[in-house]
């Protein structure tokens, strides 16, 4: 009898298991995965050329709901997970249905990625060395670190941290924010051409910067400062309208 | 040798310029082939006839009067007078003057010649320039349809490299700053046309701009524009964001702020 409830105990937890399934769907012909979420969500990097979407405890179907299908603005759940996913042509559109809690997603590093964050959701990007798109529309903020490949990122009311590990490209990097504050750490070697604008906020840095100013001109934007530093290389502009700045020395 | 005909051996045979033995060969052949010895008699009488044939020669009265005409023809024709060359003396400063001359010429035509070259390596350039402006143009208006933004932005600060940008540029860059998803775009997009602000289709893109745009720091960075180039018709798209509850607060200050300048 005591075997019996144990092998019972354990068909029920693989059953369980099966249920909290990660969702994976291969990658293949995908040129850019664009995700869009209200809830916090942290893109990470690993080796299979697939997305995974990681269902941890916060992905739980409430009791009530068991057999219904959760629906959102971005679809159907078709992941079992909370997600919708939808193939457009070479573009992989992952949209959170979920309205909070976390979600976690795994791709493979030189994945381009765009993230969009149109509530209350954080955004969080760690070590991808293909292009990079993160949009806090509303309250979220975006943190990017150790990535290598182009950032355009912006943010509304939240803050915006990028780390960059070795910037070897040459598409421009466009980070800016309005009222937050944008936080920018760069190895110290880095060949760049920097612009740095604000309207309202402070701009601290630790690089050797010297304010341009063109025949006594201001700019138009209020304070502009355009600088380069090792000599130049890929254009790095950051703004902030209402926020300070900080561009640190990796 | 002895049955072979001989025929080519004759005129030699008959001029007795061959050697003995050769000799020897011909007339044994010849007594037996009638065929040669034929040939061997039609040559000596052509040879005898050659003999006999008196070659003319003009009478010595020809002659003489041939000389007297000849004569006759050069004493009608009129006196040649070589031209004596001039006394040789020698002057200095006329040869002088000939170098310098000589060297002025050389100069100038190298003068000229560079002046010329010189225009049409200007006129190279200039194609060149221009060809490689046609090209820029091409790139950037690619790169602005880029599906990546980082690329779109690219193409849009290529703006940099026109000093005075065709309406298809600035018809791009304004299609970017009113369409594009990405406010990065869109704000790289402002900052380019912000420069460009003494034409009439910029300052209305710029006034259609601040009707559609939702985010607050291209509308601010819009509004100080206008404000700069005192554009009145900026003021109605203002009052209407000063009524609208979306709009953030700051903005509505700015507006407030810099409002009665422009009415």
């Amino acid at each position: 009898m005591r075997k019996f409830t144990i092998i019972l105990a354990v068909l029920f937890a693989s059953t369980v298991a099966r249920a909290q399934a990660d969702y994976t769907k291969s990658l293949s012909g995908i040129q850019w995965v664009k995700i869009e979420s209200k809830a916090d969500v942290t893109v990470k990097t690993h080796s299979s050329n697939e997305l995974l979407i990681k269902s941890g405890p916060s992905m739980k179907t409430p009791e009530r709901a068991k057999g219904l299908k959760l629906v959102g603005e971005g679809g159907t759940d078709n992941t079992d997970v909370g997600f919708s996913v939808i193939q457009d042509g070479s573009t992989l559109i992952v949209y959170n249905l979920r309205k909070s809690g976390d979600a976690e997603i795994y791709l493979p590093k030189n994945q381009n990625i765009s993230v969009k964050s149109t509530w209350n959701g954080d955004i969080e990007i760690d070590g991808f060395a293909g292009e990079i798109e993160a949009d806090a529309q509303l309250n979220g903020s975006v943190r990017v670190s150790n990535v290598n490949g182009p950032v355009t990122a912006n943010t509304l009311n939240g803050e915006l941290a990028v780390t960059f590990g070795t910037v070897k490209q040459d598409s421009p990097i466009s980070l800016y924010s309005t009222n937050g504050a944008v936080d920018v750490s760069l190895p110290s070697n880095t060949p760049a051409n920097l612009s740095l604008s604000t309207l309202n906020g402070n701009v601290y840095t630790d690089f050797d910067i010297k304010a341009e100013e063109k025949n006594g001109m201001r700019s138009l934007l209020g304070r502009n400062i355009k600088s380069t530093i090792n000599g130049g290389g890929v254009n790095l502009s950051m703004k902030s309208t209402n926020g300070n700045m900080y561009l640190r020395k990796k | 040798m002895e049955n072979e005909h001989v025929l080519d051996l004759i005129p030699e045979y008959l001029d007795g310029s061959l050697d003995n033995e050769t000799m020897k060969n011909i007339q044994r052949h010849l007594e037996k082939c009638p065929q040669c010895q034929q040939e061997v008699k039609e040559m000596e009488a052509l040879l005898k006839a050659f003999k006999n044939d008196v070659v003319p020669v003009p009478s010595e009265r020809l002659k003489s009067r041939f000389e007297e005409a000849l004569e006759a023809e050069k004493a009608a024709m009129g006196k040649v007078v070589p031209l004596s060359s001039k006394t040789k003396k020698y002057d200095w400063a006329s040869s002088v003057l000939k170098i310098a001359a000589s060297i002025a010429l050389l100069v100038a035509s190298f003068q000229m010649g560079s002046v010329f070259q010189q225009k049409k390596i200007d006129q190279e350039l200039a194609e060149l320039k221009d060809e490689n402006l046609n090209m820029k143009q091409t790139a950037m208006l690619s790169l602005m349809e880029n599906q990546s933004a980082s690329k779109r932005i690219q193409g849009v600060a290529y703006i940099d490299e026109f000093e005075n940008p065709d309406e298809a540029i600035i018809q791009a860059l304004a299609n970017r700053l009113l369409n594009d998803e990405n406010d990065n775009v869109r704000l790289t997009a402002f900052e380019a046309l912000s420069k460009y602000t003494s034409s009439e289709t910029v300052k209305h893109v710029l006034i259609q701009a601040l009707e559609k745009e939702k985010n607050p720091s291209i509308q601010v960075a819009i509004i100080q524009t206008l404000v700069q180039i005192q554009e009145k018709k900026a003021a109605e798209p203002m009052k209407k964001l000063l009524e609208n509850e979306d709009t953030q607060p700051f903005i509505k200050e700015q507006i407030k702020a810099v409002l009665p300048s422009l009415t």
